[in-house]
């Protein structure tokens, strides 16, 4: 599924968060937004999620305006988005559930999708009762677990260590691989979009704009970002960090 | 829950056993000190709890008493509930309603016989309001202010995954809500206890506890006070402790594992 963002502005009372946003983010495609804490990168996923309205412009999935939020269009949140009342095998039924499948079945799934992202023997434990990447392998059990089309990652491993946010990197692009959802990943970490992104958009400060835009369609990836060390320079340098070497 | 915060096993225990003792024992020093007529001895009372328990008068007036309670309660939780999440999604009734609640709730339920019992007539019903109106306030109230501190997280998601207006109230308010809840549905069995009781005392309609307990006052039968009260207190404490505790801990199981 395609999305399409056409000219969108979005103010938050007197606040300008988006200063005229438009992108496609084609079927398959994953395009990974890069930028400062606060700049409007996670609203953009809001609007795409249908959880908010733009002030100005539309937002499109594969040409029909996004008004509400619907299943084919997922949200992976940073954290805390588990209920913490209902183990991880209940917390991925949920997403069925609230389609209206039945329970037998929405558990039968969720226990194969737990299985999928490495978490069997651990259904019946309490989201605080696992570590912060086991729930977030769960929050990308539950998210897959509807075959999204287009799915929205808001810095879905930000609250992770930086060895298990690599491990769950791997989790997740062998998730998309199978699946070939259309994704918009937010992230602070270069390094994570490197890793993923078949497109990055630089983002400015507040109100948010592009300020460049960078296409890896034949790029070999590897954490090591051997093969991108370019980009990551530029992209860092964009973003305000020193790249020179200190002594 | 990590050790050291609270008491567990045979010391907790002791401790309920010790302050049991510990009113048994003001109770028999005020025995010893004053005339048997003003205050009876504990095994007095305890013999005529024994003899009235076998009473199909004292078991009628208890089962009264507590079908009224069962009823002011179970609607004052119904209620309560449905409004205190009502008002969680809309935000102006929750204004609206908590500010009248504030205001209402400062009335003792009690202050509301003589006009009930005009306008509803001498029996059960005006006691069963006092009671629900003694327990709906805690009840809403401290639903309806824990449906504010649920998570944003937690209704986005659920709204992302396509939950309806009653879905997100059922499986994300309710549940988020509930050790609040549980706090309410406890607070508020203490009102509609009190409630009961002083509704009772009051109007004096029919068989009941507190019935039972003005009458022995009125014909001067110290020992039916206090067997009376031995009753309230007992009941009280075994539905608070045993029955809404228990409740508790099933419905809040996942804060202890």
């Amino acid at each position: 599924m395609q999305l399409k963002f056409e000219d969108i502005k979005k103010r938050f009372g007197s606040l300008e968060v988006i200063q005229d946003f438009s992108t496609e983010v084609a079927d398959g495609e994953l395009v990974a937004l890069v930028g400062p804490s606060g700049c409007g990168k996670s609203t953009l996923l809001h609007l795409a999620a249908g959880l908010e309205k733009p002030s100005e412009g539309r937002v499109l999935a594969d040409g029909k305006m996004i008004t509400a939020p619907n299943p084919q269009r997922t949200l992976v949140f940073q954290e805390h988005a588990l209920y913490p009342w209902l183990t991880l095998k209940a917390n991925v039924a949920m997403a069925l559930e609230l389609q209206n499948v039945s329970k037998k079945q929405a558990f039968a799934e969720a226990e194969g999708w737990l299985e999928r992202v490495s978490l069997k023997g651990f259904e019946h434990y309490y989201p605080h009762q696992v570590s912060g990447g086991m729930r977030q392998r769960t929050a990308l059990a539950r998210a897959f677990m509807v075959k999204p089309q287009i799915l929205l990652l808001d810095e879905p491993f930000g609250a992770l260590d930086a060895l298990t946010r690599m491990a769950l990197q791997d989790v997740l692009q062998e998730l998309i691989a199978e699946h070939k959802p259309s994704v918009m990943l937010v992230t602070h970490d270069v390094d994570e979009a490197l890793y993923l992104a078949d497109r990055i958009l630089v983002f400015s400060q507040r109100p948010a704009r592009v300020l460049k835009e960078f296409r890896f369609e034949h790029c070999e990836r590897s954490h090591d970002q051997s093969g991108v060390a370019q980009q990551r320079k530029e992209i860092l340098s964009l973003l305000g960090i020193k790249t020179e070497v200190h002594a | 829950m990590s050790q050291g915060r609270r008491l567990t096993g045979p010391k907790k225990y002791l401790a309920v056993v010790l302050a049991v003792l510990f009113i048994l024992l003001i109770w028999q020093t005020a025995a010893w000190s004053l005339p048997d007529f003003l205050m009876p001895d504990i095994p007095v009372v305890l013999a005529r709890l024994f003899q009235s328990v076998q009473e199909q008068e004292f078991l009628d007036g208890l089962l009264g008493s507590m079908s009224r309670l069962g009823t002011g309660y179970g609607f004052a939780m119904l209620f309560g509930i449905g409004f205190g999440l009502i008002g969680g999604v809309l935000f102006f009734f929750r204004e609206t309603l908590r500010t009248a609640i504030i205001i209402l709730q400062s009335i003792p339920s009690i202050a509301w016989v003589p006009l009930f019992l005009i306008v509803m007539g001498f029996g059960n019903l005006p006691i069963i309001v006092v009671v629900a109106l003694g327990a709906f306030f805690p009840m809403a109230l401290s639903v309806m202010n824990a449906t504010e501190s649920v998570q944003p997280v937690h209704v986005s998601a659920a709204r992302v995954m396509g939950a309806s207006r009653w879905q997100l109230l059922k499986r994300v308010y309710l549940p988020a809500v509930m050790p609040e809840l549980i706090t309410g549905a406890q607070l508020a069995f203490g009102n509609a206890w009190r409630a009961l009781i002083s509704a009772e005392m009051l109007i004096g309609f029919g068989e009941g506890l507190g019935r039972s307990l003005a009458y022995s006052g009125e014909i001067a039968d110290m020992v039916g006070v206090m067997t009376n009260i031995l009753v309230i207190a007992i009941l009280a404490t075994l539905i608070d402790q045993v029955i809404l505790e228990k409740f508790k801990q099933r419905v809040l199981r996942y804060q202890y594992v």
